[in-house]
C-alpha cells in the first residue's frame, strides 16, 4: 500500500519536473504557471477578501462602530443614483464588450461626455444647488424627511454619483485600449487600479470623517470618499483569468479545484490571524486602529504580492486576434444576450435569490452578539466553519463526474433551505441559553459549508460555460451586456431587498448594531430574514430543472470557438486555410 | 495493469477536448465559422440584423421603462418616512409607533395625532459672516385621535429631539420606545397621566416605583440646571476633567470644581420608592456614580448597559422623592451610603452591567437569585499587564448555597483576556460587604 503511493508520489513528481516548462499534450498549463498561480491568485484574494472589511454598507465594522449611519440611508443613496445606472451601464456596456477598442468618433463623443460628467458632479458637490428649490415646498419637505439625507446633501450624493461616473467613465476607455492588448480582459485593471487603491486604503482610516457631529454631513461627505474609493478597484481578477487559463474544459476544472482553491489558503490564514490581531486591540473591532493600521498594512502587502506574480498567468481563452474581432454594437448586444437560454435560467435563480437581500450577515451576528466570541475562540470558529468546505471541494471533479450540475444545484439550494430551517428553529426553541443555541447553529454551518464548496465551484464552471456559449452565439462573451438582466430584474430586486430593511427596523434595528444584545430584538432580526431566505431557496430549485447545457454541447462549442479562432489568425496573417 | 489504466484515462481527459475539436475541425468549413450550428443549440447570429428588429427594439424599450419606472417610484414610497406614524388600536384610539425626525424637530409633545407637518427655514448670518439656519416647525393635531400607546422603538436612534412632552392619555410605553436617543434630555409627562410622571426629567410609572428612562443627554440637562452655560453660544459646555487636562496644566482644572461638577451633572440619586429599574432605563448615560435605594429589587435586562464611565454603583439608605430647588443636588451622605448593590435586590438582569470597566467593585447580597446572561460583560480587561474594572465579583451566599439556589444565565460573570484564551472572571463566594472607600475632600483653597 505505501509501496503503491510512494510510487504514486515519484510518478507525479517526475511527471511534474517533466512538464514544468512545457505543458502534455492536450493540456495548456505548465505546472510552473500552477505554482504562480497559487501565489498570485492566493494574494489577489486574500486582498480582495480583505477589502471586505473597507466597504460602503451598514455591516462595515467601520460604519458599525465609528460613522453609526443610519440602515436604511444606504438603500435611499442607492436609489437616489439608481436612475441614472441605467445610462451610465449602457455606455459602458459598448466600452466594456468591444474591450475599449471604438471608432475614433465614438470614442472622442464619449470622453467628451465624460469630462462634462465631472464637471456637473462637482459643481452639485460645491454649490448649494438646493436653495434653487422653495425651501419650504413639498419638494425639499419630501427630501428633508428621508433618513439621514436631506435636500442639500441630496443634491451633493447625486454629484458625487455623477462625478464618478464621469471619471470611472473616462479611465475605462483610456486604460483598456492602453493595457488591455498586453495584459489581457480580465488582469489589465489591476495594473492601473492597485497602486491608489492602497494609497485609499490607507486614507480612509485616517480621514477621521466619522468625527463630523452632524449626521447628514457625515452621510454625504462617507460617501464621496467611499465613491472615490471605488474608482480602483482591486477585484479577484487573477482568479477570473485563471478560470479561463485553458480551452480544454477538464483541464479548467483542475485548476479550479487545486491550485486555485489552495490558493485561498493564504485568505484562510489571515482569517485566523486578523481576529487574533484584533483581540489584542483594546476595543476589539470597535478599535479604530484596525483602520489605522491592521487593514492597510496587510493589504499594501498583498497588493504588492499580487502585483509580482500577476503577470506570470497566461489568459488562454480561444478568440480572433483584436484586428478581426466581432464589433459589437448596443441593440445587437441587447438581443445577443437575451438569446442565450442559459442567461435567462441564471437570471431567474439571481431574481428569486433576491429575497434573501439586505439581511444582515447572520454568522456575524451570532459570533459576535449572541456568543459574545473575540480574539482566537473567534478565529478559531470563523477557520474551522471556514475549512469545513475545502475537504469535499478537492473531490469536485469526482462530483462533477458522477451528478450532472442540474442534480448538483437542486441539492445546493434544498441544502440551504433545511439548513437554514434548523437555524431557525434553534434560535427559537433555545433562545434561553445563548451558548447552546450558538453550537448548534455552528454546526449547521458546518454542514452548510460542507455542502457549499462543490456546488459553488459548479456555479463557477457553469458561469463560464454560459460566456462560452454566449461567445459561440455572438462572437463576444458580452459579459458586460449581461447587465440588461440586471435592468429586469435590478429595480425588483431592490425594491424586494427594501423588505427585509424596513422588518428590522421595525424591530430596532438602524444606526445602532447594539440593539442585537437585546434578546428578542436579536431573535427577530435574524429570524425574519432566514425564514424569507428560506422561501428563495426552495423556489431557486425550479429553474435548475430548464439546465440541459451538458460536457458534450460544452465541448462542441469549445471546438468551434477553437476553429474560429484558427481560420481568423491565419486569414490575419494572409494565410486563409483551405482545407475546410 | 491498474496504474496503465488510470494514466490511460487520464491521458484520455486531456485528449478529449483534442478529438472533438479534430473532428470539428474538418466538419466547419472555412467560410462557415461564424454560422456553423452545434446540434441541440441555437444557431449562432454573429454580424447579421435581426429579424422585426424595430418592433422588438420597441417592445424592449417599453418593458424597461415601465419596469425601472414602477420600480423606482414604489422604492421611493416606501423608503419616505413620514415624520409621524401612528397605528390604530381596537379601543378606537391610537399607538404612535414611529418617528422619523423631519429634520431639526427638538421638543415633541404626544398628545394627539399629529396630521401635517409644515416647517419654516430661516437663513440668518453671524456676525463672522457664518450662515446659521433655524427651522421651525409647525404641527397640527387631530384631537380626536388621543395617542394611548407609544410602540416599541419608535424612537429609534434619532439624534436631534432633546425633549418629549408625553400627554395626559398615553398609557403605554414600551420601554424600548426611546432607545439610542442620543440627545434626548428631559421627558416631562403631563400632571394628569394616570400611569406615568417625571421628577426633572426622568420617567418613572404614577407610583414612582419604577424607573423607565432616564434619558442618554440627560446630563446636559443638568448642566444647564446648574448654570455649565456657554456665553458665547449659549449651548450646555461639556466638561471633561481627564488626566490631559491635569498634565497640559490648565488653569481650569480644579479639584473642588471637578467634584461638584461629577456631583451635579454625572451622579444620579434613584429615588426610594423605586423597587425596579426597567430594561436599557440608564443605556448609554454618562453617569459616573449611580445611588440606589435600600428597597430597591430588580434591576432589568440591560438597566445600567453600555455607561463607560460609571465608577460606582451604591446603595443608600433613607427617604428621597427625587424632588429638590433647581440649584441644589441631593447626595447621600456617607453614614448612609453602602458600597455597591442594595441588600433589598433579588434580580439582575441580562447584560445589565455590560461595559461598565471604569467600576472596580462589585457585591452581590444574599437576596439576589437570578442573573441574567452576560450580566457583568465586557466588564474587565488586561490594560498594559494588569486587570481593571469588574475582574473579580463578589457574592454573599457561600459557593455550593450559590449554586444551588442562584439561577445564572450563560457567561454571566464576564471574561478578560488571559494570554491565549480569554478567562472566566472569578467569582468570591462567602464574601462581606466591604466598607465605603474613604475619599479625601477637596482642599477648601480650591474653594
Amino acid at each position: 500500500m505505501a509501496r503503491d503511493t510512494l510510487a504514486k508520489v515519484r510518478s507525479f513528481a517526475g511527471d511534474v519536473r517533466k512538464h514544468w516548462s512545457k505543458p502534455a499534450e492536450g493540456r495548456y498549463v505548465p505546472y510552473r504557471e500552477y505554482k504562480d498561480i497559487f501565489v498570485a491568485v492566493g494574494s489577489n484574494y486574500a486582498g480582495s477578501k480583505l477589502l471586505e472589511y473597507i466597504w460602503f454598507g451598514a455591516s462595515c465594522y467601520l460604519f458599525m462602530y465609528h460613522y453609526q449611519l443610519p440602515y436604511l440611508t444606504f438603500a435611499i443613496i442607492g436609489l437616489i443614483n439608481m436612475p441614472l445606472n441605467y445610462v451610465w451601464a449602457m455606455i459602458g456596456w459598448v466600452i466594456n464588450d468591444n474591450l475599449g477598442f471604438l471608432e475614433k468618433k465614438k470614442e472622442r463623443m464619449l470622453y467628451g461626455l465624460y469630462f462634462g460628467l465631472i464637471v456637473i458632479g462637482l459643481t452639485l458637490i460645491l454649490a448649494p444647488i438646493s436653495l434653487l428649490f422653495n425651501q419650504n415646498g413639498a419638494f425639499v419637505t419630501f427630501m428633508n424627511g428621508l433618513e439621514g439625507i436631506n435636500c442639500d446633501s441630496a443634491f451633493k450624493i447625486l454629484g458625487t454619483h455623477i462625478l464618478w461616473n464621469g471619471w470611472a467613465g473616462s479611465r475605462n476607455i483610456f486604460w483598456r485600449k492602453k493595457l488591455l492588448p498586453k495584459f489581457g480582459r480580465y488582469k489589465y485593471s489591476l495594473y492601473c487600479d492597485f497602486l491608489p487603491k492602497i494609497i485609499m486604503v490607507w486614507v480612509i482610516g485616517w480621514l477621521p470623517l466619522y468625527n463630523i457631529p452632524d449626521m447628514v454631513e457625515r452621510v454625504w461627505k462617507a460617501n464621496l470618499l467611499f465613491a472615490v474609493y471605488s474608482i480602483f478597484g482591486f477585484g479577484n481578477s487573477l482568479e477570473a483569468c485563471a478560470q479561463n487559463i485553458s480551452p480544454n474544459t477538464h483541464e479548467r476544472v483542475l485548476v479550479r479545484t487545486y491550485p486555485i482553491k489552495l490558493s485561498h489558503l493564504a485568505h484562510s490564514i489571515f482569517a485566523i490571524v486578523l481576529p487574533v490581531i484584533v483581540g489584542w486591540l483594546p476595543h476589539k473591532w470597535e478599535d479604530i486602529n484596525l483602520y489605522h493600521w491592521v487593514l492597510p498594512i496587510s493589504f499594501t502587502v498583498f497588493a504588492l504580492l499580487t502585483m509580482i506574480f500577476a503577470g506570470r498567468i497566461k489568459e488562454r481563452i480561444p478568440q480572433p486576434p483584436l484586428e478581426k474581432k466581432v464589433q459589437i454594437n448596443f441593440w445587437d448586444g441587447m438581443f445577443g444576450v437575451m438569446r442565450n437560454k442559459y442567461k435567462w435560467v441564471q437570471t431567474i435563480v439571481g431574481l428569486l435569490d433576491s429575497l434573501g437581500n439586505g439581511m444582515l450577515p447572520f454568522a456575524t451576528i451570532l459570533y459576535l452578539y449572541t456568543m459574545r466570541l473575540y480574539g482566537l475562540a473567534y478565529s478559531l470558529i470563523v477557520a474551522l466553519v471556514s475549512f469545513a468546505g475545502t475537504p469535499p471541494d478537492l473531490f469536485t471533479p469526482f462530483f462533477m463526474k458522477r451528478f450532472s450540475y442540474k442534480q448538483i444545484m437542486i441539492f445546493y439550494q434544498l441544502s440551504r433551505a433545511a439548513g437554514n430551517a434548523v437555524i431557525v428553529a434553534s434560535l427559537f426553541f433555545l433562545r434561553g441559553s445563548p451558548t447552546l443555541c450558538g453550537i448548534v447553529c455552528i454546526v449547521v454551518l458546518i454542514f452548510m459549508e460542507m455542502t457549499k464548496t462543490v456546488p459553488t465551484s459548479v456555479g463557477h464552471d457553469m458561469d463560464i460555460r454560459v460566456n462560452d456559449y454566449q461567445m459561440y452565439l455572438s462572437g463576444e462573451r458580452l459579459e458586460s451586456f449581461s447587465g440588461v438582466f440586471g435592468w429586469f430584474t435590478g429595480p425588483i430586486t431592490s425594491f424586494v431587498g427594501l423588505i427585509i430593511p424596513l422588518l428590522l427596523l421595525a424591530h430596532g434595528f438602524n444606526s445602532n448594531w447594539d440593539v442585537l444584545y437585546v434578546d428578542d430584538s436579536r431573535l427577530w432580526i435574524i429570524m425574519i430574514p432566514i425564514l424569507i431566505d428560506i422561501v428563495g431557496y426552495l423556489l431557486m430549485t425550479i429553474p435548475y430543472f430548464f439546465w440541459d447545457y451538458d460536457d458534450d454541447k460544452q465541448n462542441k462549442v469549445m471546438a468551434v470557438l477553437r476553429r474560429r479562432e484558427e481560420v481568423t489568425a491565419a486569414q490575419t496573417e494572409g494565410q486563409v486555410s483551405t482545407n475546410g | 495493469m491498474a496504474k496503465r489504466e488510470k494514466t490511460k484515462k487520464a491521458r484520455k481527459n486531456n485528449l478529449v477536448d483534442q478529438a472533438v475539436y479534430d473532428a470539428y475541425k474538418d466538419a466547419i468549413p472555412a467560410d462557415e465559422i461564424w454560422d456553423y450550428q452545434v446540434e441541440g443549440l441555437q444557431k449562432p447570429h454573429i454580424n447579421k440584423p435581426f429579424e422585426n428588429m424595430r418592433a422588438k427594439k420597441i417592445v424592449v424599450v417599453i418593458i424597461l421603462v415601465i419596469a425601472i419606472s414602477v420600480s423606482i417610484f414604489f422604492s421611493f414610497w416606501i423608503l419616505h418616512n413620514d415624520a409621524f406614524k401612528y397605528t390604530a388600536l381596537e379601543d378606537g384610539t391610537t399607538e404612535f409607533t414611529r418617528f422619523s425626525n423631519p429634520g431639526e424637530l427638538r421638543e415633541l409633545r404626544i398628545d394627539y395625532m399629529i396630521t401635517d407637518v409644515q416647517s419654516d427655514l430661516q437663513i440668518t448670518k453671524d456676525e463672522a459672516g457664518k450662515e446659521i439656519r433655524t427651522t421651525t416647525y409647525t404641527l397640527t393635531r387631530d384631537e380626536t385621535r388621543p395617542i394611548t400607546a407609544i410602540h416599541e422603538y419608535a424612537f429609534n436612534c434619532d439624534e436631534k429631539i432633546r425633549v418629549i412632552e408625553i400627554g395626559r392619555d398615553v398609557t403605554k410605553i414600551d420601554e424600548k420606545a426611546f432607545y439610542s436617543c442620543y440627545a434626548l434630555r428631559e421627558i416631562r409627562v403631563d400632571e394628569e397621566n394616570p400611569n406615568y410622571c417625571d421628577i426633572d426629567g426622568v420617567l418613572f410609572d404614577k407610583d414612582c416605583t419604577e424607573l423607565i428612562c432616564y434619558p442618554i443627554d440627560h446630563d446636559a440637562y443638568l448642566r444647564e440646571r446648574f448654570g455649565y452655560v456657554d456665553e458665547k453660544t449659549g449651548e450646555t459646555t461639556q466638561f471633561w476633567p481627564t488626566e490631559n487636562w491635569k498634565n497640559e496644566g490648565k488653569d481650569k482644572y480644579n479639584e473642588y470644581y471637578t467634584r461638584q461638577y461629577e456631583n451635579e451633572v454625572n451622579t444620579y440619586v434613584v429615588p426610594s420608592t423605586v423597587k425596579k429599574i426597567g430594561p436599557l432605563a440608564f443605556n448609554y448615560s454618562e453617569l459616573f456614580r449611580l445611588y440606589l435605594p435600600e428597597g430597591l429589587e430588580r434591576l432589568e435586562t440591560m438597566a445600567i448597559f453600555r455607561n463607560w464611565h460609571i465608577e460606582r454603583v451604591d446603595t443608600y439608605v433613607g427617604d428621597y422623592d427625587g424632588n429638590e430647588p433647581k440649584d441644589e443636588k441631593f447626595i447621600p451622605d456617607g453614614a448612609n451610603v453602602k458600597y455597591s448593590l442594595p441588600d433589598s435586590l433579588t434580580y439582575i438582569g441580562s447584560d445589565c452591567f455590560n461595559s461598565a470597566i471604569e467600576m472596580d467593585y462589585i457585591y452581590i447580597p444574599e437576596n439576589v437569585t437570578e442573573i441574567g446572561h452576560h450580566a457583568f460583560w465586557a466588564a474587565a480587561r488586561k490594560e498594559n499587564g494588569k486587570l481593571i474594572g469588574l475582574y473579580e465579583i463578589h457574592a454573599a451566599r457561600e459557593q455550593a448555597d450559590f449554586k444551588e439556589n442562584v439561577t445564572t444565565g450563560d457567561e454571566w460573570t464576564g471574561e478578560y483576556d488571559n494570554g491565549v484564551f480569554p478567562k472566566n472572571v472569578p467569582v468570591l463566594y462567602g464574601e462581606t460587604r466591604l466598607p465605603l472607600p474613604e475619599e479625601p475632600a477637596p482642599a477648601e483653597s480650591q474653594k
